[in-house]
């Protein structure tokens, strides 16, 4: 499925590098640690966390991720808006907690394990 | 507590609790020269499956209701009880914990067990599973009503105060780096208050701002203190450090913002929430922080909103 | 849903408070950020985490969690495993992953925290 149609099924906002929402994500993983995601994420999943800091535009780049999902109604600082804008990393935004939008995400077909 | 999970507690119970404390201490013996045929009375009008068979003091067989039907069926009820009863006995002592005896039944399938005296090896009572029942809940029981006590005695205790002002102030130390053991204080301030009877919402909130506070002292000073002031109608909770002070305060207060080290990060803390959370837990936050001097934080929580 | 079957549908293993596999979990919270869990999660919830220090234990009380489950099958050390013991919360154990957790939990009917009442 690609990024643009699950952004339209779990009704996100979108808050950066929207002209990348035509790739297509393979899989999710959950996690606020950046070493966990660094270790265990895979290439074209979608990254579900808390984290705000503009660090996470880094990881989401090394890692290849198909996009952040902040959650919680959090906002993104500006300067990790800014990098991610740049480096044309996605990043979305929900109300709902992280347990929610993974249990929607699943139900969607994404599966956390390779 | 009462929120303790009943069945760890009875486990607990089960070491702590000797068999001494439960069993039955009146017990009906026979000797071993009654006649087996005297035994149906005794069984009848003591609703009893088996009796100990004692001479003089000591312990030397037991005898069932089955051994009774067996002689009946024999048409031997004139034979002595001796040469019908079991001479080898399975006993419990006085002195062993209640568990011991748990086992004993679920492996024996026993109704009872006699119970001696370990140095005098006398009989000294009979311990069933009902006993064993009755006494972990009397147990219980007693325990449940002496945490009601402290319960009580502590949400008494400003209507039991004559003053014009009172006032409880509870000091808790902090000792700075030392992870392990960050939030002792606000974990010991939650089970104060809890047993001061306030609402479940108030402990709830002063818990959340009290342990952030608290986190914040471990990660980032030598050492600090709480200080817990409890007042009729509110509570105020004061995190105070000689640590190195927070240079712009407003900056310190914009969620996300952190100048945690990556170490408390990776613990799940210093993602820039801590003074949020407090914020929105309180009532009132002042916060007073002087560069190279330390840093006050003020929390209030008003009982009644 | 109880304890036993989040145990059973994350194909996990109980770490310590095997006796209280029949309490029941109203809803469940995902998170590593411990400032995240205390400003947002209710109580009597199943938090799951993959942070095991005795810090998750605390913050559990603080907010009166019913139980933890561990992600990624990261096993918590004896610290974690006394304190959790000493304040009566469960902990379990799970390999999946935290999305994979969440998602199967959510699949079986547990509800998120901004979800239940």
């Amino acid at each position: 499925m690609k990024l643009e149609e699950i952004v339209h099924e779990l009704k996100m906002d979108v808050r950066s590098a929207g002209r990348n929402l035509a790739r297509e994500v393979r899989g999710g993983y959950a996690s606020d640690l950046l070493s966990d995601v660094m270790a265990n994420a895979e290439k074209d999943y979608l990254w579900v966390t808390l984290q705000i800091h503009q660090n996470i535009v880094a990881v989401a780049v090394l890692k290849e991720l198909a996009g952040v999902i902040i959650v919680n109604g959090r906002e993104p600082e500006p300067e990790t808006l800014a990098k991610a804008e740049k480096e044309g990393v996605p990043i979305l935004v929900t109300q709902l907690p992280t347990f929610e939008i993974v249990g929607r995400l699943h139900q969607l077909g994404f599966r956390g394990t390779a | 507590m009462g929120k303790d999970d009943g069945f760890g507690r009875v486990q607990e119970l089960s070491y702590e609790l000797k068999v001494g404390e439960v069993m039955t201490t009146t017990v009906i013996t026979v000797a071993p020269d009654n006649r087996v045929g005297d035994l149906r009375e005794l069984f009848r009008a003591n609703k009893m499956s088996g009796t100990p068979v004692v001479a003089g003091d000591r312990l030397v067989g037991i005898i069932s209701i089955e051994d009774f039907i067996k002689c009946l069926a024999d048409g031997e009820m004139d034979c002595p009880v001796r040469m019908r009863m079991t001479e080898k006995v399975e006993v419990l002592y006085a002195d062993e914990p209640v568990v011991h005896a748990i086992h004993k039944f679920d492996r024996r399938g026993f109704g009872r067990f006699p119970v001696l005296d370990r140095k005098t090896g006398h009989l000294v009572g009979i311990l069933s599973k009902g006993d064993i029942i009755k006494g972990l809940l009397k147990k219980l029981e007693i325990d449940y009503h002496e945490e009601e006590i402290h319960h009580y005695r502590a949400s008494h205790i400003f209507e039991d105060i004559l003053a014009d002002k009172t006032a409880i102030r509870l000091k808790y130390d902090v000792r700075g780096k030392d992870f392990e053991n960050a939030g002792a204080s606000a974990s010991a301030l939650k089970k104060t208050l809890s047993r001061l009877g306030f609402h479940p919402q108030v402990i709830r909130r002063v818990a959340i701002a009290t342990y952030e506070a608290e986190m914040n002292i471990v990660v980032f000073t030598p050492k600090g203190q709480m200080l817990a002031d409890i007042h009729p109608d509110h509570i105020e909770v004061k995190a105070v450090d000689k640590g190195p002070g927070i240079p712009d305060i407003e900056r310190a207060l914009v969620p996300g913002f952190s100048t945690a080290p990556e170490w408390v990060r990776e613990l799940g803390f210093g993602a820039g929430m801590g003074l949020s959370n407090i914020q929105k837990s309180s009532d009132k936050m002042v916060l007073k922080s002087k560069v190279g001097k330390g840093t006050d934080l003020r929390m209030t929580f008003f009982l009644y909103r | 849903m109880k304890l036993e079957e989040v145990r059973r549908i994350l194909d996990g293993e109980v770490v310590s408070g095997s006796k209280s596999l029949d309490i029941e979990v109203a809803m469940a919270c995902g998170a590593d950020l411990m400032s995240d869990v205390l400003a947002f999660i209710k109580q009597d919830a199943l938090l799951i985490t993959g942070l095991t220090n005795p810090q998750v234990v605390r913050t559990a009380e603080m907010v009166d969690v019913k139980a933890i489950c561990f992600v990624r099958g990261k096993r918590p050390g004896q610290e974690t495993i006394t304190m959790a013991q000493k304040k009566s919360i469960p902990l379990l154990l799970t390999h999946l992953p935290m999305f994979e957790a969440c998602g199967r939990l959510y699949k079986n009917g547990l509800p998120g925290c901004s979800e239940a009442e």
